[in-house]
């Protein structure tokens, strides 16, 4: 499968990528909008650690054998067999956060539901990707288990 | 073509199911439950209760999964037995299968009480189809008393509040969630419960109950008499080993099963989840482990194991989250280590404790902290030397407390670009 892969050297720290995904998964896609007026607020399912010396954008590996879809006690979680995409079915989580607890790279953010990254199925190509200026977020073929 | 049989329908059975199906396109699976549902989510039944789900939302897989994975369910089937190569039924079929699995699960502890037992308005708290007549027993007029300050009596007392008058919790411990917080942590959920209207009793049991159809009102060993219109049994649970029983498999407590591959001592037959003894790898301890995630992984290396394929199972270790009314808990790994350090970070409405051990993280409690508290988990699952760390284990974790190269190396999985 295509996965989003981080490339730390390249990485400014300019945290564009947070800013496109919560536009790209708010609901008036707009940034201004999506930053300042909805409510509730969209949530950034990447996120960039360290600091303008040393960092790099984190969001969902898509694992082979996910611990997050392991523990979700409602099957809310679920690794799409055809695309191996890990997402959180919204409507069935019941907010618990035992995926936050077991998430090996701390990708999943806590809200009403658990949010994640979902590699934006419905454009198919990740806001994150798309509005990198650095090229320090690639989306390439990587293998994995899903067919 | 190979036959399965698995015995039970919840994690571990339905993880057992679908990791065979993935494993082997051909087999028959069969999964027998003696409840009338398809494979439910447990832990939802309080949410149920208090109307944030409804019935037709507690199921793991959508009914067409069974039929697309071939994966028969027989409900409302009881298992008599089972022997290597054979299970019979309550209803008197002896069928035949190459493996089979016990994932019974767990049934409910109920401690000797006077007068408590066949009355109209006792009940446990494991099961939908009890949810289903609790929920249609309280009234808003109600007085509850749950006995139990565990899981699954908090959960049902987070579930009952909004439906009854009162809810009184009362448990043995001098503590609420013993088996998974420490003191001070417990010193705090206790005062949420209540700032919530869910009083708790600590340090005292129930000990008598007064009515004969209908129990009007509990005593406890204080002496003290609390009025009671619905009771609630959540003192706990112990593995359902009835089955390994009679198939005169090794029990301990919990069934025992070879930590590797999740047999039994009778050949063919396998055992996952809050059945069996599991091996606890931070203490080295065998013990019952009765956690969801726990399950899910036993049942897929009984899966490998039952399918001949070689799959070690890589050990068990307690993690859990839960939320009462809107705190958040999370907690993994040991509540308590001979000679472990707690380093403790507390602010505004959040508290952090981490265990340390021979500098190796073995345990966390987190109130309204869960932020990638992953992190910590794959710390202690993994045994990592803190040394080989950078910054401050209190702040909210990240992958920038590891060297470059690891840090790399978790996010591409070894792919270069």
């Amino acid at each position: 499968m295509k996965k989003v892969i981080a490339r730390e050297a390249l990485c400014l720290d300019c945290k564009l990528c947070e800013v496109f995904c919560r536009t790209a998964h708010s609901k008036s896609k707009d940034v201004v909008r999506a930053h300042l007026y909805e409510d509730p607020a969209p949530v950034a399912r990447i996120t960039v650690e360290g600091d303008i010396l040393d960092s790099v954008a984190v969001n969902c590996r898509h694992c082979d054998d996910p611990a997050c879809v392991n523990a979700c006690i409602t099957g809310a979680m679920h690794k799409d067999p055809e695309t191996g995409i890990v997402s959180c079915d919204e409507s069935r989580c019941i907010g618990c956060m035992t995926c936050l607890a077991v998430c090996p790279v701390g990708c999943i953010k806590p809200g009403r539901t658990a949010v994640k990254c979902d590699l934006c199925q419905e454009t198919g190509e990740p806001a994150c990707v798309k509005n990198c200026p650095n090229r320090a977020l690639v989306y390439v073929e990587v293998g994995g288990d899903a067919q | 073509m190979k036959q399965y049989a698995i015995v039970g329908a919840s994690a571990a059975g339905l993880s057992c199911a679908k990791t065979l199906r993935t494993l082997d396109p051909d087999c028959e699976i069969t999964l027998f439950t003696d409840e009338p549902f398809l494979p439910y989510s447990r832990p939802i039944i309080s949410y149920y209760l208090k109307d944030k789900v409804q019935a037709d939302q507690i199921y793991l897989q959508p009914s067409d999964f069974y039929t697309k994975h071939r994966i028969r369910v027989r409900t409302n089937t009881r298992v008599a037995a089972v022997q290597t190569g054979t299970l019979t039924t309550e209803g008197g079929e002896t069928l035949k299968f190459d493996k089979i699995l016990l994932a019974t699960g767990s049934v409910p502890f109920v401690p000797p009480m006077e007068n408590v037992g066949a009355q109209e308005n006792v009940f446990t708290f494991l099961t939908m189809r009890e949810a289903e007549r609790l929920k249609a027993y309280a009234k808003p007029n109600m007085h509850a008393v749950i006995i139990g300050a565990g899981l699954i009596g908090l959960k049902a007392a987070e579930g009952l509040r909004p439906l009854v008058e009162s809810v009184t919790v009362v448990e043995l411990a001098d503590k609420v969630l013993p088996s998974i917080l420490d003191d001070e942590a417990a010193k705090t959920v206790r005062a949420h419960l209540d700032a919530n209207g869910v009083e708790t009793l600590l340090g005292d049991t129930v000990v008598r109950a007064e009515g004969e159809k209908t129990i009007t009102a509990v005593t406890l060993k204080s002496g003290k008499t609390l009025p009671c219109d619905l009771l609630v049994l959540a003192v706990g649970v112990r593995p359902n080993t009835v089955l390994a029983e009679r198939a005169g498999a090794e029990v301990n407590r919990g069934i025992t099963v070879n930590r590797d591959t999740m047999e039994t001592t009778v050949p063919g037959v396998f055992a996952a989840g809050d059945c069996v003894r599991s091996y606890d790898i931070l203490d080295g301890q065998e013990k019952i482990i009765a956690l969801w995630p726990n399950a899910v992984r036993e049942g897929m290396t009984a899966a490998y194991n039952m399918a001949g394929q070689e799959h070690k199972d890589t050990g068990s270790f307690a993690v859990n989250a839960i939320d009462f009314f809107g705190l958040r808990i999370c907690t993994c790994g040991l509540i308590r280590a001979e000679g472990a350090t707690v380093l403790t970070r507390e602010g505004e409405g959040f508290c952090k404790r981490l265990l340390v051990k021979d500098n190796r993280l073995v345990g966390f409690v987190l109130l309204n902290a869960s932020e990638r508290a992953g992190i910590y988990t794959a710390l202690i699952q993994n045994k990592v030397d803190l040394n080989t760390l950078s910054g401050d284990l209190l702040d909210e974790p990240g992958l920038m407390l590891f060297s470059r190269e690891v840090r790399t190396e978790k996010l591409t999985g070894g792919v270069r670009v």
